[in-house]
């Protein structure tokens, strides 16, 4: 009886002990005169810390700040100096010379000279590492004529300047290790010019970088970053209320809302530079168990005309986008083709049927589906990601506006792997239509124009797209320099791809973040986002607010 | 006290088990669609190349039967592979996850097992008593919530509304400590909610078995006997009643530790607790098969030992179970 009371004592006791501990504020530099510390927090952790290996969006933020490119990308998404002061392209455009900083050097003292810029390009190039790889296909060689002059020879002229690109390594850290080597070195305390420097990495729990003093460039105010890593979106947008972090890389719409109007805190929604989409297997290898009547371009414009891109949005995306039509986001600015709203395949399905109907397509047993001439019906497998609940919702719109047309689309979800494996399944792809999305790599529109080329197939292309023609023009816009004749080629494409309606791009998302606005000020809210863009400057140029 | 054949026994069974689980393990997440390369390359932009070379790194190009047997081999030399997703190995990330998630487990079963244990006890000394039909009311009904949702509840509650603990991690995100201690009383501050979460929803077990295995012991005729000889309630209770009904509990906790072993998953997602549930989870849809295999093996081989030692403490502790 008493060992009841006793074990309760014991216990409440210990609970007292825990939370008056707890109550305790701990150290942790955020307070005081000026604040030091940025603390960001986000859902998912990075993969590992070697920029050739990593894959994740996370690795990606803390590499950035970590290492320097030639030149990066400032807040208007336009190419600023980084390790190379300035950069001049030769008269026939073949040669790009880089002129670098002087006095840099890397986080462990050893000094930066061209040499490391050589070797860094000359080992993508021979290792062919793939996201990097690519923006070197044409170059034929890479000199350093001198300790501050990086010169890079190109076979034809490069509209991409590979210097935005293409982290730059320390040559004595990273010498002597063949691909293999490479691809299992875990860089554990990497070590880059940038302006943090390696702190640790508690995993599962927190990544912490440092101010780099040494820093070429000018000090930014913030001494010390640390991304916080939470296991729960909800617990994250507390954290954010309750001001354990300044800033969230990324905040799903249903929490979005409910931080609209919370005192100190701002919730922004900002372009992003990716779309969701709608594909059609249109692969015409005899393999193929995909359903041959979407080779038809007429079963897929129907289609594009049958839903509602605006309806999407707002039932789909709570209102947090963009209606969808060509492959380039707008937050690439005037790179978009503008299509006029009345020539766009969109919400009409009047134009459906009469386009069904004129190739042919009738309703022969009156169930409500078309049978095509030979009597097939148009009916066909809709596969989504079961854990992207905006793409599920999307394909049971889809699906509903389709039959309005009298075209039949049987649902399926299954998880990201699983459909990423079949519809990459380049021998006998056994899809018809899947939903899913992309995220473009740089902010440049060759990123997007380059999913669907011939050579792609078995690499991103991810309907089986082959059209010699488009391919022809895409070889062109990438060594096409002068600006505006560059546009009109991207939108000879961009119009191109639209009118054969093999995707339907349903909407460009916004990018949903939300930050505090009374621990750092100065945040430049730009298309991709404050933080978790292809700009680090944001960063490097927010101050104290306090 | 074993005799040596026994043991003997006992250890080929064990290795048996382990061979067809390690067998079964590789089989299952294989039979899986999907495989870990081509999701690496649509987020990470790679080229096609490139994903063939992964895959050779990884040896999945290999046909399935070389692949158990390079796997079988590296067992062996106690090499756990190489994690497709960290690139790192996986014994690193193992040991890592477990610790955190040992912290977490140790804290919650000793509270369970002593909170239950009291309950359950308390329970069946006052049988038929609104205070042992509300005990056990209550510990049923909490055993039926959902564990997310009752780690939600505790966020709001005690984490954000009175702001008595925090709410996530295992520490407080670049926190300056000022000695050990400090360093200890942050991650007690952290254990908190999770441990209550866990103890919660699972103490329903403890408080049932030993209730009933209690009642049992107190219908038999040497209490009566030590009853008869004037020994205080207590005495009776504690000292003849309880140890003797503690069997059935022993064999609950060791299976509760061994199946706990596999990361309270749903706590950890709650409390962004880094352990060895989330680290599962993750690997399960990215499909890294070494994470999931060496993950697995622990699991069954934490299974296996505690249900070897709660078979041996069983012999221990009643004799009457002993081998003859």
């Amino acid at each position: 009886m008493g060992m009841g009371k006793r074990i309760i004592a014991v216990v409440g006791g210990l609970l007292l002990l825990a939370s008056l501990t707890a109550g305790c504020t701990r150290e942790t530099g955020g307070g005081g005169a000026a604040r030091t510390v940025l603390k960001v927090g986000w859902s998912s952790e990075p993969d590992t810390l070697n920029p050739i290996t990593t894959w994740s969006s996370e690795g990606q933020e803390v590499l950035q700040l970590i290492y320097d490119k030639l030149m990066q990308y400032d807040t208007s998404l336009k190419a600023e100096p980084g390790l190379a002061k300035t950069w001049e392209y030769s008269p026939d455009g073949l040669d790009i010379t880089y002129n670098l900083q002087s006095g840099v050097t890397w986080h462990d003292g050893e000094p930066f000279t061209s040499a490391d810029v050589k070797f860094t390009i000359d080992m993508i190039k021979e290792q062919n590492f793939g996201e990097y790889a690519q923006w070197l296909v044409d170059m034929t060689s890479v000199e350093a004529p001198d300790d501050s002059t990086v010169v890079l020879k190109f076979s034809k002229p490069q509209a991409f300047n590979p210097g935005l690109a293409i982290p730059i390594l320390p040559e004595h850290i990273w010498t002597g290790m063949d691909k293999l080597a490479i691809r299992k070195f875990a860089n554990d305390t990497p070590i880059g010019t940038g302006p943090f420097k390696f702190g640790e990495w508690s995993r599962g729990e927190t990544v912490t970088l440092e101010r780099n003093p040494d820093w070429s460039g000018t000090q930014p105010a913030v001494q010390r970053i640390v991304f916080v890593l939470y296991g729960n979106e909800d617990v994250m947008a507390q954290a954010l209320r309750a001001g354990d972090v300044d800033i969230l890389t990324e905040v799903p719409p249903t929490i979005f809302d409910g931080l609209t109007d919370v005192e100190n805190v701002k919730a922004v929604s900002l372009p992003s530079f990716s779309f969701h989409h709608i594909g059609f297997n249109v692969s015409a290898s005899p393999d193929s168990r995909g359903n041959p009547l979407l080779l038809d371009p007429v079963v897929r414009q129907a289609l594009n005309y049958a839903i509602d891109r605006n309806q999407l949005v707002e039932l789909a995306l709570a209102g947090y986008g963009q209606p969808g039509s060509v492959l380039v986001p707008p937050a690439l600015g005037t790179w978009q083709l503008q299509i006029p709203a009345d020539q766009q395949m969109n919400a009409n399905p009047d134009a459906a049927k009469q386009l069904l109907d004129g190739a042919g397509y009738k309703d022969t047993n009156s169930d409500g589906v078309l049978e095509s001439p030979d009597g097939e019906p148009l009916e066909f497998r809709l596969i989504a990601i079961e854990s992207t609940t905006v793409d599920v919702r999307a394909a049971e719109l889809f699906r509903d506006a389709a039959a309005v047309v009298g075209i039949k689309l049987d649902l399926q979800t299954m998880d990201e792997n699983t459909l990423g494996n079949t519809v990459y399944n380049t021998t006998d792809p056994d899809w018809d239509i899947f939903v899913w999305g992309w995220d473009s790599g740089v902010a440049d529109p060759d990123y997007m124009l380059g999913i669907v080329l011939c050579s792609q197939i078995d690499g991103n292309n991810d309907v089986f797209y082959c059209d010699k023609e488009y391919d022809a023009l895409y070889a062109e816009q990438a060594t096409t320099i002068d600006e505006a004749a560059r546009k009109s080629i991207v939108d000879e494409m961009q119009q191109m791809f639209y009118d054969s309606g093999t995707y339907i791009v349903m909407w460009y998302q916004d990018k949903l973040q939300a930050y505090r606005t009374d621990t750092w000020q100065g945040w430049a809210e730009i298309p991709g986002g404050m933080v978790y863009n292809f700009t680090r400057d944001n960063y490097l140029q927010i101050t104290s607010a306090a | 006290m074993f005799r040596a054949s026994y043991l003997a026994r006992k250890g080929a069974q064990l290795a048996l088990t382990l061979f067809a689980v390690i067998t079964f393990n590789f089989l299952l997440f294989r039979v899986l669609p999907g495989d870990p390369i081509r999701l690496i390359a649509r987020a990470g932009h790679l080229s096609a190349d490139e994903m063939e070379q992964l895959r050779a790194t990884f040896g999945l190009d290999r046909p399935l039967v070389v692949q158990y047997g390079y796997y079988l081999r590296s067992l062996f030399h106690g090499d756990f592979g190489f994690s497709i997703t960290y690139r790192r190995p996986v014994a690193d990330i193992l040991a890592e996850r477990m610790v955190n998630t040992a912290i977490l487990l140790g804290a919650a079963t000793v509270l369970i097992v002593f909170l239950g244990v009291g309950v359950g006890v308390i329970a069946a000394a006052r049988r038929g008593s609104k205070l042992d039909s509300s005990s056990v009311v209550t510990a049923l009904l909490f055993w039926s919530l959902p564990t997310f949702w009752m780690g939600m509840l505790l966020v709001f509650l005690l984490g954000v509304w009175l702001h008595a603990f925090p709410i996530s991690g295992i520490t407080t995100p670049g926190a300056v400590y000022t000695s050990t201690l400090d360093r200890w009383s942050d991650i007690a501050s952290h254990i908190v909610l999770p441990t209550i979460t866990l103890a919660l929803v699972d103490i329903g077990q403890f408080v049932l078995i030993t209730r009933s295995s209690l009642i049992d012991v107190l219908t038999e005729d040497f209490i009566l006997t030590a009853k008869a000889k004037g020994l205080s309630r207590r005495a009776v209770i504690w000292k003849h009643g309880v140890r003797n009904a503690l069997l059935p509990v022993i064999t609950a906790s060791a299976l509760y530790i061994s199946l706990v072993v596999g990361g309270a998953i749903q706590v950890e997602t709650v409390f962004s607790w880094p352990g060895m549930g989330r680290l599962v989870y993750d690997a399960v849809l990215r499909r890294d098969y070494p994470i999931l295999e060496s993950c697995f093996l622990i699991f069954a081989v934490a299974v296996i030992l505690a249900n070897l030692a709660s078979d041996l403490m069983y012999q221990v502790l009643d004799p009457r179970v002993r081998e003859a």
